[in-house]
């Protein structure tokens, strides 16, 4: 089913304000957009707040996507600086919020109303990213003081710290687990992703993807994976995107780690920092950045000649007021889209196939 | 003319002879100079290795200690790190300051104590731990 072959337009469907300050990121709840339970979704700000967002349901299923959002709840008073990033467990009933205040705390919806249940401290200063793997066992975290966390959830909201990584020479901007595989990646200032495996509770980093392996010259800022995990792309400082390949092939270590390699670049397409990128399952890879556009891109599939490429898709000029921090596709069937910005506000956008039959 | 000569070779050399005077004068209080601020160096160093090295053998001490008392007191992971930060600070070659494992050793320790403290939610901290600059950033 590949609509977007055609024509394809956005739709801006909301605006979202509520925060007083940029919004940093916003991630959805990966349990909810299923037909019992709205979409719901959680976004982070420099105004030290969560809120929690959540789709109404809609009258009639026809009109779902001009159903409007509220904000169901207000994550404050806990965080004494800007709240940087947030990621739900699997379950969707845990979100870990990472806070420049050198803390991460751990919230638990209970009814619908969040508290917060458990307080990671251990960083030196700024938390930048949070996320949890597949089984919602192990918590990565990672910040300004260049080093990568990693906790284990005990029972009852308690959290063991299984391993400090350092590694990195610089402020480490995200970390995120591969989505079925405890393999963790983290990307930094210093312009390199690292990927970090365990060896018998021994974490360590067993790839550097830099520039000499034809990676980013520049901050990489953010990194989103395919759907079933074998691709990986990168967005960074240096106006690129880049798609990453695990290559199985070749199995060579005995731990079985499968190494990852650079497949191509996509270039001149961008002409300021991206600061976020998400694939979507159907293959659409969206970017925001400090242009205040968003952009679309898909895989090529007429220029195999010179190997896999990407072409772009679509490009929303001034999609925001100030910088796109953050782009994030929802769970569920609709395709939609929410981007967070530099100016306050969230907006939640449809991309729509363009099928009125015009002969494209 | 022979004895012209002889006559201004002194006068002519006294340049030279002088900075050589002046070079070998430099020369011995430098020794002298770099050597006692080498030491006094070394002290500094030293005792800031041994300082911080001594911390951490206080709290495995200590947290051994309540493992003797109670066992179940920490987990296995928790008394794992305990073990390894034991087995660093022995591993440590204090005979021995110009061996290139010193820094790895010291790093391995400053990471298993931030793991310790993060997992039993204590604030402890060696007061000459290098602090990151505080100037803030995004």
């Amino acid at each position: 089913m590949e609509l977007y072959e055609g024509a394809c337009e956005l739709k801006l469907l909301q605006t979202l304000e509520g925060h007083t300050d940029r919004v940093w990121s916003l991630v959805w709840n990966p349990a909810t957009g299923t037909a019992e339970t709205p979409l719901v979704f959680a976004s982070c700000s420099g105004d030290k707040t969560v809120r929690i967002w959540e789709q109404n349901p809609s009258p009639s299923s026809s009109s779902s996507s001009h159903s409007s959002w509220n904000c169901k709840a207000v994550l404050e008073d806990t965080h004494t600086r800007t709240v940087r990033s947030c990621s739900w467990s699997p379950s969707g009933k845990l979100l870990a919020v990472a806070s420049f205040d050198a803390t991460t705390s751990i919230w638990e919806n209970v009814g619908g109303d969040f508290e917060c249940v458990s307080t990671l401290e251990g960083h030196e200063n700024e938390v930048k990213s949070v996320s949890w793997n597949a089984s919602g066992t192990l918590l990565a975290t990672c910040g300004r003081d260049k080093s990568v966390w990693i906790w284990e959830a005990q029972p009852g909201n308690e959290f063991e710290c299984v391993s400090v990584l350092q590694g990195h020479s610089q402020d480490v901007k995200m970390v995120l687990w591969h989505p079925t595989l405890d393999v963790l990646f983290s990307c930094s200032y210093d312009n390199t992703v690292k990927v970090w495996a365990d060896d018998d509770d021994d974490w360590q980093c067993v790839q550097t993807l830099g520039e000499p392996n034809n990676g980013h010259s520049s901050t990489v800022w953010a990194l989103s994976f395919n759907k079933t995990g074998d691709k990986m792309v990168t967005c960074s400082d240096d106006l690129t995107l880049k798609i990453w390949e695990m290559d199985s092939t070749s199995m060579q270590s005995a731990d079985g780690y499968a190494p990852w390699r650079h497949l191509c670049t996509i270039t001149g397409y961008h002409d300021r920092t991206i600061f976020s990128v998400h694939w979507s399952s159907e293959g659409i890879i969206a970017s925001g950045a400090a242009d205040d556009a968003i952009r679309f891109f898909v895989e090529d599939k007429d220029g195999l000649v010179d190997g896999p490429s990407y072409k772009l898709l679509l490009k929303e000029e001034k999609a925001h007021g100030m910088d796109i921090n953050s782009v994030q596709w929802s769970p569920g069937e609709k395709r939609l889209l929410a981007s967070a910005s530099d100016d306050g506000t969230i907006k939640i956008w449809e991309l729509a196939s363009l099928c009125t039959g015009n002969g494209y | 003319m022979e004895e012209t000569e002889d006559m201004f070779e002194s006068s002519l050399n006294l340049e030279e002879i002088h900075f050589k005077e002046g070079y070998a004068e430099g020369y011995g209080h430098g020794l002298d100079q770099g050597k006692e601020e080498g030491q006094q160096v070394g002290l500094k160093v030293g005792f800031e290795a041994g300082e911080e090295l001594g911390f951490y053998r206080g709290c495995i001490i200590v947290w051994n200690s309540v493992i003797q008392v109670d066992p179940t007191r920490f987990s296995d992971r928790v008394q794992k790190m305990i073990k390894q930060m034991d087995e660093l600070v022995a591993k440590y070659p204090v005979m021995d300051p110009e061996n290139e494992s010193i820094q790895e050793v010291m790093d391995g320790l400053r990471l298993k104590f931030r793991a310790v403290c993060a997992t039993l939610n204590v604030k402890l901290e060696y007061i000459g731990y290098p602090k990151t600059a505080q100037d803030s950033e995004f």
